[in-house]
């Protein structure tokens, strides 16, 4: 038996936005201490793992672990449903094959149900090391998807280097080069406006641009995104759920090679 | 609309069109004059075409015996589901043609010459060549196509295609990419259209013949020159009255010089081989063979077949759009040190056929050019009718592209899109840089995406295979006994270690929009035998964009960071 009433609602809906266009299936796994996901997008290039924590739910129940296989479009879709101030709850009995999501209003005058069906997937769970990152930045996540959007218009791809100047995001296209610098910044007056760098050592990685966009989808979860680079691991796009849990994207960087600078 | 100016026209016209009467069988570029249409006439005296077609009527009025006169029919049939049919009608058959349209219907000349061409394609060659070379001149030079007063061609996309309306459309986008294409070039070095000239299929020798003793105003600046008479001779073996039109195939390789460089534009979704396209329309002449080579040495491989009734289809396809992305991005690098030649051959047969020919000119990989060619099955009624090319051996590049005639054993690296060939290949995907959906199979690591580059192999035919890194696909290509192209799909062992690392050299069509999505601008430069500001480089950036980076070979893979658990 799993019970999990989330009085955000949109914070779901949200959350669907952001990873079903980098997932079409994809199984949540639930246990006693939250609701998570972990999938691959299709070409295996990037990850993303998200996690609800219990206590961020009004109502927590969850008999034994259980792994629900759903098509995130599917969700997604029923999920469209309801309101932006509905209160969501997921519902599924031990060996059902369907899920349901119940949606009231806010002044509980109205009460939906959409049961979805529950398909079997091979996930393949990856264990992901905690590590040391070269560097770690915060800045806004409006800025970031900005950032991104704009660059993705003249390149494919992103360098990010971070350097004790701050972080630059460069791309060149057919049609010419562009450059982003944002500098360490903490002196704002509100704290979701700083960027904060921390840096070990300077660091440069290069990313696909189009994956990239797909993460800033999840900008509406978060108004600060964290970025950490290391030369030999994947980059980690996190964006925080406010007292709940994250969405982490990793992505793989591009293998520099040395005709890269010979390239015309 | 009869003014002064008007009737000066009408004498031009006259002139133009009874003075080949009367050598009617002088030359081939001769005959090639005699054809008159509006469209032709309104951009050669910037009439609107309205005008240019009133014109017409009134010269077929004045001075109408002796001459064809082919009408625009326009109007919704009777027949069948109500269509809104645009049809070229010859004169005799005009009567019998308006009975099939209901009610009432729109008579309008269209093009007025001495005989009817065999070929329909005839009809519009010439406005084609003309087209042509106004997007050829000096980008300082403003020309009709250029100032945006595009009439001619609006006209035309506006005029026959009512019905469909997304056709429409496309048309347009069409011509708005046309004007991009023109900027575009500008950047490049100027063109010199003089060699290109001569060596189209005829028509163009006739253009130019018509520009000279017309004085168009817009062809001064591109110094057009008198059109070559042996090549148009030597294409014209007497069965027809048109140069081109009933030539057999094998003729027609020897005289067409396919343009490197170009592509052409296939219109492989039109319905029927007897309807035209509007890329026919709007570039030359090709009935059947259908395929467009949107600037320059167009080969014009025309079954004679009657053309009446001929209907167009505005059939802008998808092709068309990425025929002129393509030569955007040509023309976007020119600079790059690699000529990519990229040239859509028609064919039928049920599939189609493709190649593109990458030549790159790098220094390192010094004569190992690596060209990929996209091919697929010939065209219907002309297996044997391939584009055949001739290059100027004045051009390094164009003597390449013997190489990529498909009938030589030498094409050095090809691919064909045939049915065989395994998806990637596909030459959508690779060539229009929708890529990412071939590139599917997500399957795939990273690591056996890596291309395989054969430097060294310059004489055969070989494709990187993109799922083995050790082995490598080679596709060989022959003529069969009976004449027909075959194409066998053959895995070839081969070390390839060393290769990955130099991925600049990739030829693997599946990666090459991608690889380019790296090595940025893919040094595609169009081979300055072409000489014209045409398309040809398929693997741009706009196909590296839309191809995404899935089989990326230098895209990490996230499996190689974390471990199952």
């Amino acid at each position: 038996m799993l019970e999990l009433r989330l009085v955000q609602g949109s914070l779901l809906k949200k959350v669907m936005e952001a990873i079903k266009d980098l997932v079409n299936d994809a199984n949540f796994d639930c246990s006693a201490t939250g609701f998570s996901l972990q999938a691959m997008d299709s070409s295996h290039v990037a990850l993303v793992a998200l996690l609800l924590r219990s206590e961020g739910f009004e109502h927590y129940r969850c008999d034994r672990n259980i792994s629900m296989g759903m098509n995130l479009n599917n969700m997604s879709k029923m999920l469209k449903c309801a309101g932006n101030d509905d209160i969501i709850t997921l519902k599924a009995d031990d060996g059902s094959d369907t899920v349901t999501f119940m949606f009231e209003s806010p002044t509980q005058d109205k009460i939906s149900d959409f049961e979805m069906k529950l398909m079997d997937i091979d996930s393949e769970h990856l264990g992901i090391p905690e590590a040391e990152y070269h560097a770690i930045v915060r800045m806004p996540s409006a800025e970031f998807a900005r950032i991104c959007k704009d660059l993705s218009s003249i390149g494919d791809t992103v360098v990010i280097s971070v350097t004790k100047e701050g972080v630059k995001f460069s791309t060149r296209g057919d049609i010419g080069t562009a450059n982003i610098v944002c500098r360490q910044n903490t002196t704002v007056d509100k704290p979701e406006e700083a960027t904060i760098i921390e840096m070990n050592e300077p660091v440069s990685l290069t990313f696909a641009l189009r994956y990239m966009n797909s993460f800033t989808k999840a900008t509406p979860l978060s108004s600060m995104v964290t970025i950490s680079l290391s030369s030999e691991l994947p980059v980690v796009v996190e964006y925080k759920i406010a007292e709940m849990g994250y969405i982490r994207f990793y992505l793989a960087p591009k293998i520099e090679e040395d005709e890269d600078e010979t390239k015309p | 609309m009869a003014g002064i100016e008007t009737l000066g026209i009408l004498e031009e016209i006259q002139s133009l069109v009874s003075d080949k009467l009367q050598v009617p069988t002088l030359s081939v570029a001769i005959l090639h004059g005699e054809l008159v249409s509006y469209k032709w006439l309104s951009r050669n005296y910037l009439v609107s075409s309205n005008a240019a077609k009133r014109l017409l009527q009134e010269f077929v009025e004045k001075h109408g015996s002796g001459l064809e006169v082919v009408y625009t029919l326009s109007g919704w049939l009777k027949s069948g589901p109500p269509n809104y049919h645009i049809r070229l009608v010859s004169g005799p058959k005009l009567a019998e043609a308006e009975q099939e349209f209901d009610g009432s219907c729109s008579v309008q000349v269209y093009s007025v010459q001495t005989s009817i061409p065999k070929d329909p394609a005839a009809l519009w060659n010439a406005e084609y060549v003309q087209a042509e070379e106004l997007f050829k001149q000096h980008t300082t030079v403003d020309n009709c196509l250029r100032d945006n007063s595009l009439g001619s061609y609006f006209k035309l996309g506006g005029y026959h295609s009512y019905e469909p309306l997304g056709r429409q459309q496309s048309f347009f986008r069409f011509c708005g990419i046309s004007n991009s294409f023109v900027k575009r070039s500008v950047e490049g070095t100027p063109v010199s259209i003089s060699n290109q000239l001569p060596k189209t299929a005829g028509s163009p020798g006739h253009l130019s013949s018509v520009y000279q003793n017309t004085k168009v105003p817009q062809s001064q600046q591109t110094k057009v020159q008198q059109p070559s008479q042996k090549d148009v001779k030597s294409e014209y073996n007497g069965t027809g009255i048109h140069g081109h039109n009933a030539k057999p195939p094998a003729d027609k390789e020897k005289v067409l010089p396919v343009p490197l460089g170009k592509k052409s534009v296939q219109n492989g979704k039109n319905p029927s081989g007897a309807e035209g396209s509007l890329a026919n329309f709007w570039g030359r002449a090709s009935a059947k063979s259908k395929d467009c080579v949107p600037a320059g040495n167009n080969n014009i491989i025309p079954n004679a077949t009657g053309w009446y009734p001929f209907r167009f289809i505005a059939c802008f396809s998808a092709e068309a759009d990425i025929c002129a992305r393509e030569a955007v991005e040509v023309c976007s690098s020119d600079d790059d040190g690699r000529d990519v030649n990229f040239k859509r051959a028609s064919s039928g047969e049920g599939g189609r056929k493709r190649r593109v020919v990458f030549y790159f000119s790098d220094e390192d990989e010094e004569e190992n050019k690596d060209a990929v060619n996209l091919a697929s099955p010939k065209s219907k009624s002309s297996l044997d009718q391939k584009q055949s090319t001739k290059i100027p051996a004045l051009e390094k590049s164009n003597m390449n592209f013997d190489e990529e005639i498909e009938d030589k054993p030498k094409v050095k690296e090809g691919i064909a899109d045939s049915k065989e060939s395994n998806q990637p290949l596909r030459e959508e995907s690779s060539v229009t840089g929708k890529s990412t959906k071939t590139v599917s199979s997500s399957d795939e690591k990273v690591q056996s995406c890596i291309p395989e580059i054969d430097v060294n192999k310059k004489d055969t035919p070989t494709v990187a295979a993109p799922s083995s890194p050790k082995r490598r696909k080679v596709l060989k290509t022959r003529i069969d006994v009976r004449g027909r192209e075959v194409t066998e799909v053959i895995w070839e062992g081969k070390e390839t270690e060393v290769k990955k690392a130099d991925s600049s050299t990739t030829t693997k069509t599946e990666n090459s929009a991608l690889a380019n999505t790296v090595n940025r601008p893919p040094a595609a430069k169009k081979s300055p035998a072409t000489g014209n500001t045409a398309p040809s480089n398929p693997t741009g950036k706009a196909g590296s964009k839309k191809a995404g980076n899935l089989k990326d070979p230098k895209q990490g893979n996230i499996l190689s960071f974390f471990k199952r658990v």
